[in-house]
């Protein structure tokens, strides 16, 4: 358990590190709460969960129509150009990058973690491991998998393509924040 | 389409034109510094030897079995929808490409940033054969609307100012760019690349990684452009060299470990993708992406089984050998390299890209060794762009008359000598008597003006040795003396210096005569066959049982003779025992005083110059000397003053500084300028040769004249200064 802690604590280190904005969660619904909240601060009119269902879906969905934001969570490619954030569950956290593994063989995931200005991935504190050598094993399952498309996200979108000068979201999304969720030690 | 000359004077215009480029010179050597200090961050906490012959030993192993692994790939990725192609060379390669666009009814093509598609002219084929192709690297972007090549394997647009820049999307968007508004102007590509992915029907990437066993493909991004390239058109074509394929996910991610961190410093690129097979495209027919990926050969196989050559293999595309290149500081890479560029660019150049483009290229190499001790594959990329020049020059069967000269005259030691001692009376009309050759032989150009050459000795050192000889009645050291030709011809009295710093040691030392020129001129220029004749002549001149330690004043010679000797001569020369004992016991000056001698402050005077150090390229990294001279300068009584890039190359490299003045002399200033803000008022370092260049520019400098010394010769100063105290 004190590893865990000290492992979120790394992450936490080198996604600051990188401009990523880093918070903690208790769960899922805290998470939604987050999104919704952070989406209309910036004036997003749409919300893009890919994947979520039942329960879950109804709750986000009612928080967005509170704020006047509208969710979807299929066909996105549909709706593209017009996503203001995309929230995703990713599968692990690898500490000693500050990365995020976002299992996105779904369509809809890599367009809601590409194509949104705001990407936000939540991963649960129990899947945060110290390195990437940590989930060969898992990893190379995924990869097994025909038409898998896996991903390890840093940061948000960066170049530094003229005269060296850092720049923010020149592609994919401009902001990207990681939510680790679960109690500590949970 | 890039031009890269075949000519060297050709080429020296071109290097001339750079160097009047005072952006570029700014940009490269303000990045240069940052890298290093971004690197060194980054590696923090890492075993980076360990980590570099880990990625050698498996990209080595991984070359032994290039087709075994290709095969695994294709059965892997073809049993998750995939057609996986070979390509021998670029010209097929390309058509490939464009039958797959044709057949799938392709009309505008977005790539991801591929060296494998710039290695082919991609672009320039497809575009030919009808297709728009638009880059969405933003770097690529740029220097493709300008029609360039890239000039860094990385960062593609270095070489361009934010206002050059901002003159181009001006044009390209019909609406004024403010080009301090680089924010700005990476919206601009946003919004014009973010249509072009909308309406490509095809997406072409290369990749970093192909990984057999599950059959997927790696990418490295920090734009994220490779993502949207991969997912959004409905066709997606990687272009992949036979060099990528790494057996399994540990193996790229070792790789992955070093690649971002040695780049640009950073511990991970933003986005790292791994993709298996056809993936999910709800805009494809049966809701699946169209994939196919192509091998690339264009002379890697050939390449993988060459005992010498297959290491340029283990390349994994970071261009950090660029970054540390102390030319590619000076002219950028449209001056260094063809389609790839910095020192793996001078070799692969010569494989991918014939002759006519590397023999010029190829010669601009200061052995400065930089880019070797920079390589997280652990290539010998200086002994390797020798290798090639050895063999264009072999090719070509017309060598440059200095080479010609060389190989007649170095292999009779007593010819060559005589030619010195003949050199130093042609010369006196030159010299007017003093320690300089003040007016140049009509066959130097103004350009070698940059520097005063050296005055030949009237009696070179091995002529007064039996003057000089330490008598040594009961030795507890035997040393014997390895002069080389500068301290032998030129400087004398550095040995001189030696001589007093050993005297009342115990120490014997002795110069055995028959040794020679140790040979790195001739490896420099690729004439091995006279430095292999010059290396067994030491062998047989010095016998490493006789002594206990084999001393050199020259960095440059001992480390010749550690790191080339062997390759020259192998282990079946019938030497192979003794050559190994030799290097066992050569050791560089500094070395010697520091750890066998173990000088002390009290043999030297205290107080005296703030003095300066240049760390020789062949000591500092042909011989991994770095802390022994540095601090035998505080132990010699004298304050150390640390300078900027002390172990950037002074420029000299030997024939190097004839070959290409214009470059040597510019290294040659930066070096003194960053002396001179050190605010010394001595400078030492351990290597004729260094001294040679840098006592040379000083005599022409404007301005303060700092005096620059063999480190031997400031010690043996502080020695006699504290004698004449205590006397």
């Amino acid at each position: 358990m004190e590893s865990t802690i000290r492992t979120v604590e790394i992450m936490r280190e080198k996604a600051l590190a990188v401009q990523t904005v880093f918070t903690t969660v208790a769960g899922l619904r805290e998470a939604f709460s987050y999104a919704v909240e952070l989406t209309g601060s910036q004036g997003g009119k749409t919300l893009a969960a890919p994947g979520l269902g039942g329960e879950d879906r109804r709750e986000l969905a009612a928080l967005c129509e509170q704020r006047g934001i509208s969710l979807v969570w299929e066909n996105l490619r549909g709706h593209l150009g017009r996503i203001h954030t995309g929230f995703t569950v990713a599968q692990w956290g690898i500490a000693e990058t500050g990365t995020v593994v976002l299992d996105s063989t779904s369509e809809d995931v890599r367009i809601a973690s590409m194509l949104s200005e705001t990407h936000i991935a939540v991963v649960p504190r129990s899947a945060v491991k110290p390195g990437a050598v940590d989930l060969a094993g898992e990893l190379q399952e995924m990869m097994k998998r025909p038409g898998s498309y896996v991903a390890f996200i840093s940061g948000a979108s960066r170049t530094a393509d003229i005269e060296r000068v850092l720049t923010i979201g020149v592609h994919g999304p401009q902001e990207f924040h990681i939510l680790i969720s679960g109690e500590n030690g949970g | 389409m890039i031009t890269t000359p075949s000519d060297v004077r050709e080429y020296r215009r071109d290097l001339k034109r750079a160097l009047r480029n005072q952006f570029l010179g700014n940009t490269l050597e303000t990045f240069a510094s940052a890298f290093r200090i971004s690197r060194a961050r980054a590696f923090e906490g890492i075993d980076l030897p360990g980590l570099i012959g880990e990625i050698a030993e498996g990209k080595d192993a991984s070359i032994q079995r290039l087709e075994e692994l290709f095969q695994s790939f294709k059965t892997h990725a073809e049993a998750a929808g995939v057609k996986v192609h070979t390509a021998r060379t670029a010209l097929e390669a390309n058509a490939l490409i464009a039958s797959i666009a044709a057949e799938n009814g392709v009309k505008r093509i977005v790539k991801g940033k591929s060296m494998t598609a710039e290695e082919t002219f991609l672009n320039d084929h497809l575009e030919k054969a009808g297709f728009q192709v638009t880059e969405t690297d933003l770097g690529e972007w740029i220097i493709q609307l300008r029609g360039e090549g890239p000039s860094h394997m990385v960062m593609p647009a270095i070489h361009l100012s934010r206002k050059e820049v901002a003159e181009l999307f001006t044009r390209v968007t019909g609406t004024p760019q403010d080009p301090e508004n680089i924010d700005g102007m990476v919206k601009v590509a946003r919004r014009e690349l973010r249509q072009a992915y909308l309406e490509a029907d095809m997406g072409i990437t290369g990749a970093n990684f192909a990984v057999a066993d599950t059959g997927t493909i790696g990418l490295v991004t920090n734009e994220g452009n490779g993502r949207l390239v991969t997912t959004l058109p409905r066709v997606h074509v990687a272009l992949v060299g036979f060099d990528k394929l790494v057996p399994d996910l540990p193996s790229a991610l070792r790789i992955l470990k070093a690649l971002p961190r040695n780049a640009t410093g950073q511990p991970i690129s933003t986005y790292v993708t791994w993709i298996t097979g056809a993936t999910q495209c709800t805009t494809a027919p049966e809701g699946r992406k169209v994939m196919h990926i192509v091998f690339l050969d264009n002379g890697r196989l050939a390449l993988a089984r060459d005992p010498l050559f297959s290491q340029a293999l283990r390349c994994i595309r970071c261009g950090a050998c660029a970054n540390v290149c102390p030319i590619y500081k000076l002219v950028g890479g449209h001056n260094y390299g063809h389609v790839y560029i910095g020192a793996i660019g001078l070799i692969l150049t010569y494989f991918y890209h014939g002759r006519q483009n590397a023999r010029a290229i190829v010669r601009a190499c200061l052995n400065c060794q930089a880019c070797k001790a920079v390589c997280p594959a652990g290539i010998d990329l200086p002994h390797l762009i020798k290798e090639v020049l050895r063999t264009v020059l072999e090719t070509e069967g017309r060598k440059p008359a200095k080479n010609r000269l060389l190989a007649r005259i170095l292999p009779n030691r007593k010819l060559f000598h005589f030619l010195l001692r003949r050199a130093y009376l042609a010369q006196r009309p030159l010299t007017g008597g003093g320690e300089y050759i003040r007016h140049l032989p009509l066959f130097f150009s103004p350009e070698h003006q940059f520097r005063s050459l050296p005055a030949i000795t009237g009696t070179p050192l091995r002529d007064r040795w039996h003057k000089m000889a330490p008598q040594v009645k009961d030795p507890s050291i035997r040393v014997a003396l390895f002069g080389g030709c500068l301290v032998d011809f030129v400087y004398p009295e550095q040995a001189a210096a030696f001589l007093e710093l050993v005297k009342d040691r115990n120490v014997q030392v002795e110069y055995p005569q028959d040794q020679t020129c140790c040979g790195l001129p001739a490896k420099m220029m690729g004439e091995n066959t006279v430095a292999k004749a010059v290396a067994i002549q030491n062998l047989k001149a010095i016998d490493p049982a006789d002594y206990d330690y084999i001393v050199t004043l020259c960095a440059s010679c001992g480390s010749h003779i550690r790191e080339n000797y062997p390759k020259l001569l192998g282990d079946s020369s019938g030497f192979g025992v003794k050559m190994h004992q030799f290097m066992d016991k050569i050791i560089d000056f500094s070395s010697f005083l520091a750890n066998v001698l173990k000088v002390e402050p009290a043999m030297f005077r205290e107080g005296g110059p703030k003095a300066a150090y240049h760390a020789p390229c062949h000591l500092c990294r042909g011989l991994g000397v770095t802390q022994e001279p540095r601090e035998l300068i505080g132990t010699a009584g004298m304050e150390y003053a640390p300078a900027k890039d002390e172990d950037v190359c002074c420029g000299f490299g030997g024939s190097f500084s004839l070959e290409f003045p214009e470059l040597s002399a510019e290294l040659l200033t930066r070096k003194l300028d960053c002396v001179e803000a050190a605010g010394a008022d001595l400078l030492v370092t351990d290597c004729p040769g260094c001294v040679l260049q840098l006592r040379g520019g000083m005599d022409r400098r404007e301005g303060k004249k700092i005096p620059v010394k063999h480190i031997a010769e400031a010690l043996a100063e502080q020695k006699r200064a504290n004698g004449r105290r205590s006397g």
